[in-house]
């Protein structure tokens, strides 16, 4: 018999039942909305941290010391420099500075609460992963010479500048002038309030402008993954058991919070997958009861479907294709669900983050589940059907025509 | 027949290879051994050459069902052989037995039994189907059999919206379709009006006098005189098998 008539005999008949086959898909409709709901909200989760971490350098390492020994001091930062060209690409040293006020001409921005004014060094914005779009980043000669420059991110040259060239233009900062020599690239959309709203002075000027001085702390770019590793043990090694007396030391890398976060979320979706299966086993049971009682209930026309000559196989794929189209129905439907819940997850997820500082820029942050999940979960309520039916199935093919032929 | 251009080995020598239907000691017996035992066929012998019109005659509960059932290759003896068309029946697999159902024998049943969720031509070409024709082929026969019965107006309509009548018209038509060798009828008449039933019985005559072969089973001593040879049964015996009157 051919399957396209089987096919349409099936649609015909689950359409029939219109009330008992929505009931039957029910588990499978919950099941697989449920699936696709997590696996795609923990992939736009996974997606969200690793553009973040794009954002902020994959390779980052960021070096915290803090003691009274400033030779103990020296020695992280000499071993640091020591350490470029072997596991790292470049260092550089940042102060935060805080109470800072850029002006130009008759507009004002307040540095500590509309963005972040650091005192950096030349090995700053290779170590953070910014990037010069305009003009030139501050130099170790400006370190040195104690130069009135200033770099700005891409949030302050809108906010002061708009269209206009900032190069060469001159910022009040705390009173005093500086040249803006540089544009840094913008990651976050170029708003205020995010990491765009950057003011960079050279490092040498922080007690200066800001009034005070406090040790520079260290961040560092790794060559690659492996090198970031390797530095962030050594390091450890090194001058933990220095520190244990006098001060504070640690070394952490992007990548080793990426990780450890990527290991907790799998973990996660792979116990809420499980819960999910269990849903789909129960669909799967359902629609095999429901299969026996369309069985029960068709045995006259079994019987003289087989009485006008179909064979095992034709009553076997009959059953078969009938008991996949009310799962792959429920997986349609389950699908459908499954991408709006997404939306909705998606928007309480991540709406109102615009104006997290730390959200990088994305074009939407819709989560929407991929083709290949869509897919899978099709084949997959498809494959649950078959399977599920071959038990009715057989025992429709299994009886003889003369008892079906019997019942009424 | 198909299923014999397959077979290797040779007829056995004692069966008669001109006869359609060669039955020999055939019984059924239900329970076999059990104090509810039933012999609903007790040691029947029987041969029908080809185009014969035989009439199966009995009361009800005489085991011409159950002889019927054997005949069209639905159930197996418990001891005896049948042979189709020099073929041992009882040693054919199951999908033979539904190929042989498909394609040598017309089913005509008391009860029309006709699925309830496919329109009429739906129910006609379902044979077909299982015969694996092409669908271009299989609707033209199935309409040249509904207008054969007249009920081309009544193709799609599904058999709750057809009287009995039209219902077991449906029925001929779908026996018939594809032209099978063998008719086989159990009170084709049955549930209807004298009318209805009259038409039904002229319908059979033609196909006979065209050559097909047809066992008619039923309990009406009038209806039986139709065939050309009447073979009465009663409490699973052959009791007589006397010539009919024929529709001559």
């Amino acid at each position: 018999m051919n399957v396209t008539q089987t096919f349409l005999m099936a649609v015909k008949s689950v359409l029939s039942n219109k009330i008992r086959s929505l009931l039957t898909m029910l588990g499978i409709i919950i099941g697989v909305a449920t699936v696709i709901v997590l696996v795609a909200s923990a992939q736009a989760e996974q997606k969200y941290s690793r553009l973040q971490m794009e954002a902020e350098g994959a390779n980052r390492i960021q070096i915290y010391r803090w003691t009274d020994d400033n030779r103990l001091s020296e020695e992280v930062n000499d071993y640091c420099k020591s350490q470029v060209g072997k596991t790292l690409a470049s260092v550089g040293q940042y102060a935060y500075g805080g109470g800072i006020t850029a002006k130009y001409r008759s507009k004002e921005m307040d540095m500590g609460n509309e963005g972040n004014c650091y005192f950096i060094d030349e090995g700053y914005s290779d170590s953070t992963g910014q990037k010069i779009v305009l003009g030139r980043d501050i130099t170790a000669a400006d370190v040195r010479n104690q130069s009135r420059v200033c770099v700005i991110g891409d949030a302050v040259r809108k906010y002061f500048f708009g269209a206009m060239s900032p190069l060469d233009q001159k910022l009040k900062i705390n009173g005093q002038s500086f040249t803006i020599v540089g544009v840094y690239a913008s990651r976050y959309g170029g708003k205020l309030n995010t990491e765009d709203a950057f003011l960079g002075l050279p490092l040498s000027l922080q007690r200066r402008i800001s009034g005070w001085e406090e040790a520079p702390d260290l961040v560092a770019c790794g060559i690659d993954s492996d090198s970031v590793k390797k530095f962030c043990s050594d390091a450890k090694k090194k001058f933990e058991s220095k520190f244990e007396t006098n001060g504070y030391f640690d070394v952490y890398s992007n990548l080793q919070w990426q990780e450890r976060a990527e290991t907790e979320q799998n973990k996660e979706s792979a116990k809420t997958a499980g819960i999910a299966a269990i849903s789909l086993l129960v669909g799967g049971i359902g629609i095999m009861n429901i299969m026996l009682v369309t069985v029960t209930e068709r045995t006259r026309e079994i019987g003289i479907r087989m009485a006008i000559g179909a064979r095992k196989r034709d009553i076997i794929s009959q059953f078969l294709i009938e008991s996949a189209v009310i799962s792959c129905m429920g997986g349609a439907i389950g699908i459908v669900f499954g991408c709006i819940g997404s939306a909705i997850w998606g928007k309480s997820m991540f709406g109102g983050m615009e104006d997290n500082p730390f959200m990088p820029v994305v074009d939407t942050f819709l989560v929407t589940p991929s083709i290949s999940l869509i897919v899978g979960a099709f084949l997959f309520s498809a494959l649950l059907g078959i399977v599920f039916g071959i038990y009715p199935a057989n025992k429709a093919a299994s009886m003889q025509p003369v008892d079906a032929l019997r019942t009424q | 027949m198909f299923w014999k251009r397959k077979s290797t080995a040779p007829p056995a020598p004692e069966t008669d290879d001109s006869l359609l239907i060669d039955v020999r000691r055939l019984s059924k017996i239900y329970h076999e051994g059990k104090e509810n035992e039933v012999r609903a066929l007790d040691d029947i012998s029987l041969a029908v050459p080809w185009g014969e019109f035989l009439c199966i005659l009995g009361q009800s509960g005489s085991g011409k069902s159950t002889l019927m059932n054997i005949l069209g290759c639905l159930d197996i003896p418990t001891y005896g052989s049948y042979h189709l068309d020099g073929q041992a029946v009882s040693e054919l697999p199951p999908s033979t037995l539904s190929a042989i159902r498909n394609r040598e024998i017309g089913f005509i049943f008391q009860g029309f039994n006709l699925i309830p969720a496919l329109t009429a031509i739906e129910n006609v070409e379902l044979p077909l189907i299982y015969r694996g024709m092409p669908a271009g082929e299989r609707r033209r026969l199935a309409k040249a059999a509904l207008e054969a019965v007249g009920l081309e107006k009544r193709m799609s309509h599904r058999p709750a919206e057809m009287s009995g009548g039209q219902q077991q018209r449906v029925a001929i038509a779908r026996a018939v379709a594809a032209k099978p060798p063998i008719i086989m009828a159990d009170e084709p008449t049955g549930n209807l009006d004298s009318g209805s039933g009259k038409e039904i019985m002229d319908q059979l005559s033609e196909l006979n006098r065209q050559g097909t072969s047809i066992i008619l089973i039923t309990h009406d001593n009038k209806l039986a005189e139709m065939a050309r040879r009447i073979v009465t049964i009663s409490d699973g015996h052959i009791i007589s098998d006397r010539a009919g009157r024929g529709y001559a």
